[in-house]
C-alpha cells in the first residue's frame, strides 16, 4: 500500500467553551478527525451538537468570548488556532448554507466575488475576471461573462450555492469547509450541487469537511464520517462502516430513527443537554439504553477498533433493547 | 372507503388583480388539480418549492379563493363562498403550518393560545377549556404544565407538539399536514410520526401530508400525489410508486432524494426548476425531461389512469414504464 497522504486538515483534542449567562457553555471536547487531499469528511449530528462551532474554529471564526483551552487544529501542518494565523488560512475555502442570505442583494454578483478574490490577492482586475470566470464555467453557471454583470436576485437558489462555490474555490483553496450548504436547497438542486462538490474534490484534489445533519447526503457524498453527540465524537469511520454498522449507543439509535430504516422507534428518550448541562463520564449516558455506573464515572475516551473506525463507547459490543424502546 | 374531500379542476391564482401589466402580476399556483380523500387515509403531497403544495392547502381550507373549480367536503359543494364562510363551511379541516413557530403567539403563554382558539370556535366557559386543553396536551405527549410555558420556552419537538394540540381541539376529521418535519432532527422526527400514526387511529383522522422528504413520505402515506409547477404529474398508492415510477419527474425525484444506501450514481435532472412566470408550452416539464419527444413541447398530457389506482400524466408513461434504465432504489423497508 502506498504512503497515505500526510491530512490537509488535523484537528486534535479540540474543546471550545464559552462563558454565559447560564455558566459555562462546554460546546466542543475533544474533537479529533483528519481530512486527506482528495478525501470528503462528512461530520454530522443532530442541532446544537457543535457542527458550527467546529467549522468556526477551522476557519477561524469563533464567536467572540470562545476559548480554546485545549486541542490543536492543523492546515497542512501548521497550527491555525491563534489570532496570528490568518495568513495561513488563505486556501481555506468556505461554503455557507444559505445561499439565499449569504450574497448582497444590492450588489453585483460578479463584483461580490471578486472582491473576495481581491482581498486573498491583490492583482489587476482583469486577472481576476478571467479567473472567475473559468470558475464559474467549472460550477457550470451558463453564460459566465453575462452572469458577472447579473444581481444575485436573478439567479435560482442552485445557482446562486453555484455562486458561493465558485466564491469558496477563487482563493485556490487546499482545504473547503461547508456547513450544510444545501440544506436551502430542493432534492433535485441538492443532487446538482453534490455531485458538483464531489467532481470538484476529485479532479482538484481538494479535501472537504462537509457538515450536514442528513445521513441520506453523508451516505451519497463522504468517504468518512465523524458523528458528534453533545460536543464530541460518539463515532467515526469509513462511511459504509459506521452507516450499515453503527457501534456507539447514540449513533444505532440515531440511525434507526431514520425513515429508510425499517424499526419502529419513537425517537431517542431524553433531550440533548444544553453545552452549560453537560453530563459528567459519558455526555449520552442519562439516554443510554445499556449505560452502567462507570459510563457516569469516567469520560469514555475514542478508542480504535479497527477497520479505521474509532468508538467513544466501552460497551460498543452490547446489544441494544430496540425493541423494547420502540 | 368514503371520500371525505375532492377537488376537481381547480386553479388558483395569486398576485395583484389589478394593476399594470395584469398578465406580469398575476400566477396560477394552482393550476388544474384533481385529488381526492378517502377517509382515514393519509394521501402526500410532494414536489419541490414553489410547485404550489401550500398554495392548494390554502385553497382547500377556505383560506385562498379558488379561481375555478369544485370542492366537496362530505360530497357537499364547499365552493364559491367568501372567506369567512369559506372557513366555517370548512371547519372540519384544519392546517398545521410549515412553521410551527408562526402559530404561536410569542407574547402569550401557550395555555392562553389554546384557549383562544377555543374560544373563536364557541367553546368559552373556562372549566371546559381547562379540561380540554390538558385533555389534549396529554394526546400529543406534553406535560399539562407546559400550557404555562411561552414558546421560546419549548423545544422544535414541543412546538410541533403544541401545533398539533392547538388543532386538535378543535375536533377536525382533515388535517393538512404542511411539512410536519422539515427542520427536526432524526429523534424528534421519529417521534412525531409516531405521534402522528397513534392520533391519526384514536382520532380517527385523515390526512393530507405536505412533504419534500421522500424517506418520510414512503413511511408514513397510503398514497402520493407529485406535484410540478401547479399541475399533480402522478398520482399513485405509495408502495407502487416508489416501486415503479412512471412519470420521469418522479423519477428524477426518486433518483434525487438523498437516502442512507447510498447514492444510486442516476445523473443529476438537467436545467433549472421551472417559473410560474413562464410556464412552458404542452407538458411543463418537457424542458427538463429526459424522456421528451417532439410532441410533449405541443401536447399537454392529461391526467390519466394508469391502472392499479394509478393516475399519470405523460404522454410517454407506457414507454418510461417499461425503460430498465431507472437506477437502482433503494432495498425496501416495510
Ligand atoms: N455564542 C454562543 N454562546 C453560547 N452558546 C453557544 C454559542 N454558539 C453556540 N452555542 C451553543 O453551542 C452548541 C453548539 O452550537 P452549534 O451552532 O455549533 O451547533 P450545530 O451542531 O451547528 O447545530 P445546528 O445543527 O442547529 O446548526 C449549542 O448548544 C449552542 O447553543
Ligand atoms: N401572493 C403571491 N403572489 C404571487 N405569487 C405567489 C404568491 N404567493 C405564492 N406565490 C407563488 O406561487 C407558487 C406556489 O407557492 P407555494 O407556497 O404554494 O409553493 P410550495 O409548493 O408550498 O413551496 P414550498 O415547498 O417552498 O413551501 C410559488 O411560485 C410562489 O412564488
Ligand atoms: S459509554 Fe455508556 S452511556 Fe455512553 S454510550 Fe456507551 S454505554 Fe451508553
Ligand atoms: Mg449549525
Ligand atoms: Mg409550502
Amino acid at each position: 500500500m502506498a504512503e497515505p497522504a500526510p491530512p490537509t486538515l488535523e484537528v486534535s483534542g479540540l474543546a471550545v467553551e464559552i462563558a454565559t449567562d447560564n455558566g459555562l457553555a462546554r460546546i466542543l471536547d475533544d474533537v479529533a478527525l483528519a481530512v486527506a487531499p482528495g478525501e470528503i469528511a462528512g461530520v454530522v449530528g443532530e442541532s446544537g451538537c457543535g457542527k458550527s462551532t467546529l467549522v468556526r474554529a477551522v476557519l477561524g471564526i469563533l464567536p467572540r468570548g470562545a476559548r480554546v483551552p485545549r486541542g490543536a487544529v492543523l492546515f497542512q501542518g501548521a497550527d491555525i488556532l491563534g489570532d496570528g494565523a490568518a495568513a495561513a488560512r488563505g486556501r481555506i475555502g468556505f461554503i455557507p448554507q444559505d445561499p439565499y442570505l449569504s450574497l448582497n442583494p444590492v450588489f453585483r454578483a460578479g463584483d461580490q466575488i471578486l472582491e473576495i478574490m481581491r482581498r486573498h490577492a491583490p492583482g489587476r482586475r482583469a486577472d481576476h475576471v478571467r479567473r472567475l470566470v473559468d470558475l464559474l464555467r467549472a460550477v457550470q453557471i451558463p453564460e459566465p461573462e453575462a452572469a458577472l454583470a447579473r444581481y444575485p436576485h436573478q439567479f435560482s437558489g442552485g445557482q446562486r450555492q453555484r455562486l458561493l462555490i465558485a466564491a469558496a474555490l477563487s482563493c485556490d483553496p487546499a482545504l473547503v469547509v461547508a456547513d450544510e450548504p444545501t440544506t436551502a436547497l430542493d432534492v433535485t438542486t441538492q443532487r446538482e450541487i453534490l455531485a458538483l462538490l464531489a467532481r470538484l474534490a476529485r479532479e482538484r484534489g481538494l479535501a472537504m469537511l462537509f457538515v450536514t445533519h442528513d445521513f441520506g447526503v453523508v451516505a451519497g457524498l463522504c468517504d468518512s464520517v465523524t458523528v458528534l453527540y453533545a460536543g464530541r465524537v460518539a463515532e467515526a469511520g469509513p462511511v459504509r462502516a459506521v452507516l450499515d454498522e453503527p457501534r456507539h449507543p447514540y449513533a444505532r439509535l440515531l440511525l434507526a430513527c431514520h425513515p429508510d430504516r425499517a424499526t419502529d422507534l419513537a425517537g431517542i428518550p431524553g433531550t440533548v443537554p444544553p453545552a452549560t448541562r453537560q453530563p459528567a463520564g459519558c455526555r449520552f449516558h442519562p439516554r443510554c439504553p445499556i449505560a452502567v455506573a462507570d459510563c457516569a464515572a469516567a469520560v469514555p475516551p475514542p478508542v480504535a477498533i479497527g477497520g479505521g473506525r474509532r468508538v467513544a463507547c466501552p460497551r460498543h459490543d452490547m446489544a441494544l433493547p430496540v425493541a423494547e424502546l420502540a | 372507503m368514503p371520500e371525505i374531500l375532492a377537488a376537481s379542476g381547480l386553479v388558483v391564482e395569486l398576485g395583484r388583480r389589478r394593476g399594470w401589466p395584469r398578465a406580469a402580476t398575476r400566477v396560477r399556483a394552482v393550476d388544474g388539480v384533481d385529488l381526492a380523500l378517502a377517509a382515514g387515509e393519509t394521501l402526500a403531497v410532494v414536489g419541490e418549492s414553489g410547485c404550489g403544495k401550500t398554495t392548494l392547502a390554502r385553497a382547500l381550507l377556505g383560506l385562498q379563493r379558488e379561481t375555478a373549480g369544485r370542492i366537496l367536503l362530505d360530497g357537499r359543494d364547499v365552493c364559491g363562498l367568501d372567506p369567512r364562510a369559506a372557513r366555517t363551511a370548512r371547519a372540519a379541516i384544519q392546517y398545521v403550518h410549515q412553521d410551527p413557530g408562526a402559530a404561536l403567539d410569542p407574547w402569550w403563554r401557550v395555555g392562553a393560545t389554546l384557549a383562544e382558539g377555543l374560544a373563536l370556535h364557541g367553546v368559552r366557559d373556562g372549566a371546559e377549556q381547562a379540561s380540554r386543553i390538558a385533555g389534549t396536551l396529554a394526546a400529543v405527549g406534553l406535560d399539562p404544565a407546559l400550557a404555562g410555558r411561552y414558546p421560546h420556552e419549548l423545544s422544535g419537538g414541543q412546538q410541533r407538539r403544541i401545533g398539533l394540540a392547538r388543532i386538535l381541539l378543535l375536533r377536525p376529521r382533515i388535517v393538512i399536514l404542511d411539512e410536519p418535519t422539515a427542520g427536526l432532527d432524526l429523534s424528534v422526527q421519529a417521534a412525531v410520526l409516531r405521534l402522528l400514526r397513534d392520533l391519526r387511529a384514536r382520532f380517527e383522522l385523515t390526512y393530507l401530508f405536505i412533504s419534500h422528504d421522500l424517506s418520510v413520505v414512503r413511511r408514513v402515506s397510503d398514497r402520493v400525489a407529485v406535484m410540478y409547477l401547479g399541475r399533480i404529474v402522478e398520482e399513485a398508492p405509495t408502495a407502487d410508486l416508489f416501486a415503479r415510477p412512471l412519470h420521469p419527474y418522479t423519477r428524477a425525484l426518486i433518483a434525487a432524494a438523498p437516502r442512507l444506501e447510498g447514492d444510486a450514481g442516476a445523473p443529476p435532472l438537467a436545467g433549472d426548476p421551472p417559473s410560474l412566470r413562464a410556464v412552458p408550452a404542452g407538458c411543463r416539464f418537457h424542458p427538463r425531461c429526459p424522456s421528451a419527444v417532439a410532441a410533449c413541447a405541443a401536447t399537454v398530457p392529461a391526467l390519466e389512469a394508469a391502472g392499479d389506482g394509478r393516475r399519470v400524466a405523460c404522454l410517454r408513461w407506457r414507454d418510461v414504464a417499461r425503460d430498465v434504465t431507472m437506477p437502482a432504489l433503494p432495498r425496501s423497508t416495510p
